[in-house]
């Protein structure tokens, strides 16, 4: 994947790049925002890490250029906003300028690079019919499942809860939120049948290590997969 | 000037015109009601010497005074004062009657002099006697006169005594009254939070009021522009140290995760936790600063179930490295406050329960309303605090003594400072199954 740092701290910017390329990732580096937008018209990245406080033309500025469609090449790439601020505008102004994700500084790496690759599984669903996590495929168009190869039988709402918590991998997503994707007009979903179909779900897919956690009180979270 | 009080002032100021008033009023009322009762009683006592006079007998050789008994009884019968006389010849001879009682001198009709030790008033009246006239003395003590000129005295000054009374009480109450205005403005001003320094409203003022109003905008103007500086102060010292220290923990943490030496490694690991605890200092002394009175920038409505919930996620991860089991039972709980120093409270008293819970531990945050009271907890089955220490734990910088752990001590001093600062209330009690629930309670709303 390639990735562009815009970040005028060298010696942060140093270390993302480092632990980027360790995931295999190409990594371009830029300390100024007026470089980012240039770089950006010309080639394609699939992610960008902003940060928010460069000198002149600032993060903000560099995102809203990117989203306004400088070029067609990089107006939907996921867009990862580093700041040191923590004032709940700075936030909100990102986000509505079309940021993806926002982080403050300073973070834990692990938390950083699954955040990374959080939003490179997004734009990729958004490109193909496929969904891969771990030993789990889903094949979206024709609506079959496999774990390991081995196709996978799942009921319709099975498939549907699945399909909420792979779109957020690594994020907790609420049972209001399962419900309201999963449940069609006129359907009455209660909390409770979300728990059953979850567990449905942890019983087929827990021998392979893939973990669904339970949130009390707030909905699931679908762990990172790991070896 | 200091504590000089209007009224008071008002009161001083108009005092004396008010009494200078009076003492006029009466004497202007007092002499034209005084003088026409005098006369009275002098025609009174003049009608009675011409009386006696009408009993001198005039002989060619003398003059003879023949009052009956029961007529001089008669004459001299009054209620409340004692009636003397004294009759004289022509020639000035004595007639009849008390022979001391003195004469006006000169050719004065009426004065007033002592006689037996009291006062009276004596009228000469000329009456006739054969060819020529003969005088009769008539004296009166004073004491129908005085009180008569007591009871109009009293008729004439009561009147503006009460006039002057109610002018004093209509002073007093019409200050207050007047000032009003002053009062709701300085129960406007009090009733604010430290933080609110939007300017006063003067269209309520009154009109002598506006240039006070108009210099305390000026001051909360100033005091406002000072605080946005210190915020952006802050801000920018965030940015300075938070920066650098994401590099730190970048690249301490690219490093632990090459091979090296055992010893080597264990040195680094202090690095990184040394890089975690600062930066976590680092946002704390900021939250501090920003929750000291006046400094908060922001009120606006928030959601505490919409708060945690939008930070559910980091704390998950946090709790996920410790193996706790993080639950929520958030209810709806809207509040007044500023949203970054209520999510820092809330992270606050979440990391403290996930650092000092035995792993596999369960810690619970709730919202919600209690008896009509917006309130967020963090309950935690982790050793507890113990009631002594309670107090103490809110204090900067004390941590409880023989707690594992890298805490600086200033994470519920911390909570306290914003709780203060949102007139929260802030509550360490036994959780259900041991270990402890804090929470914070909001003013009614």
């Amino acid at each position: 994947m390639r990735l562009l740092i815009v970040e005028d701290d060298a010696p942060l910017a140093s270390g993302l790049q480092r632990i980027l390329e360790a995931e295999g990732h190409a990594v371009d580096v830029t300390p100024r925002g007026e470089d980012a937008v240039l770089a950006a018209s010309h080639e394609k990245f699939d992610l960008v890490i902003l940060d928010v406080g460069l000198p002149q033309m600032d993060g903000f500025e560099v995102l809203r250029r990117l989203r306004a469609g400088v070029s067609d090449k990089n107006g939907s790439t996921p867009v990862l906003v580093l700041t040191a601020r923590d004032a709940i505008e700075d936030r909100v102004r990102g986000l509505d300028l079309g940021a993806d994700d926002y982080m403050v500084k300073p973070f834990a790496m692990p938390e950083l690079t699954a955040r990374v690759r959080a939003l490179l599984r997004r734009s990729l669903a958004h490109g193909g019919p496929r969904i891969a996590h771990g030993p789990l495929t889903l094949d979206t168009v024709a609506r079959r499942a496999f774990l390991r190869n081995e196709p996978l039988e799942l009921a319709a709402r099975e498939w549907a809860v699945l399909e909420v918590l792979l779109a957020k991998v690594e994020k907790i997503v609420s049972k209001e939120a399962i419900i309201q994707a999963v449940a069609g007009w006129g359907d009455d979903l209660s909390p409770n049948a979300i728990e059953v179909y979850v567990s449905r779900l942890r019983s087929k897919l827990e021998p392979a290590g893939i973990r669904i956690r339970t949130v009390r009180g707030f909905g699931y979270m679908l762990e990172e997969y790991k070896q | 000037m200091a504590g000089r009080s209007l009224r008071a002032h008002l009161l001083r100021l108009l005092l004396p015109p008010i009494a200078a008033l009076l003492v006029i009023g009466a004497l202007v009322a007092y002499y034209p009601s005084v003088e026409p009762a005098n006369q009275a009683y002098d025609q009174a006592l003049v009608d009675i010497g011409l009386a006696i006079g009408n009993h001198i007998r005039v002989t060619p050789t003398e003059y003879r005074f023949d009052l009956p008994a029961a007529v001089e009884q008669v004459l001299r019968t009054d209620r409340f004062d004692s009636i003397y006389y004294r009759v004289m010849s022509p020639a000035g001879l004595e007639i009849a009657g008390d022979a001391d009682l003195p004469a006006p001198p000169g050719d004065q009709m009426a004065f007033n002099t002592m006689f037996n030790g009291e006062k009276v008033r004596v009228m000469s009246v000329q009456t006739p006697c054969g060819r020529s006239a003969c005088t009769v003395l008539v004296a009166e003590t004073m004491v129908k006169r005085t009180r008569a000129t007591r009871d109009i005295l009293f008729q004439s000054l009561f009147p503006d005594f009460l006039i002057a009374l109610a002018t004093l009480v209509i002073v007093w109450f019409g200050v207050k009254r007047g000032l009003q205005p002053l009062a709701r403005l300085s129960e406007e001003i009090k009733a604010r939070s430290s933080g609110d320094l939007r300017p006063i409203d003067a269209a309520g003022a009154p009109e002598e009021a506006r240039p006070l109003v108009g210099a305390l905008n000026g001051l909360l103007d100033e005091v406002s522009a000072a605080n946005r500086k210190q915020q952006r102060f802050l801000a920018d010292a965030a940015h300075q140290l938070r920066t650098p220290l994401a590099g730190l923990q970048a690249h301490t943490e690219i490093a632990l995760a090459q091979q090296m030496p055992e010893a080597c490694r264990a040195q680094l690991e202090q690095v990184h936790k040394a890089t975690i605890r600062t930066a976590r200092l680092a946002n704390q002394l900021l939250a501090l600063a920003r929750a000291e009175p006046g400094a908060r920038s922001s009120s606006e409505k928030i959601d505490l179930k919409e708060l945690a919930g939008a930070e559910a996620e980091t704390w998950v991860r946090q709790s996920l490295v410790r193996d706790i089991d993080l639950g929520f039972e958030l209810e709806p709980a809207a509040v007044e406050g500023d949203a970054f120093l209520l999510r820092e409270a809330l992270s606050n008293l979440v990391h403290n329960a996930v650092e000092y819970s035995p792993r596999g531990g369960r810690v619970t945050v709730r919202t919600g309303r209690r008896n009509g009271h917006a309130f967020l907890e963090v309950e935690d089955d982790g050793p507890g605090i113990a009631p002594p220490e309670r107090g103490r734990v809110l204090e900067r910088f004390y941590r409880v003594p023989g707690t594992p752990g890298t805490g600086s001590g200033l994470g519920l001093a911390i909570v306290r400072e914003i709780a203060a600062s949102h007139a929260a209330s802030i509550s360490i009690k036994d959780g259900a199954a041991g270990g402890c629930r804090v929470g914070i309670t909001f003013p009614h709303g």
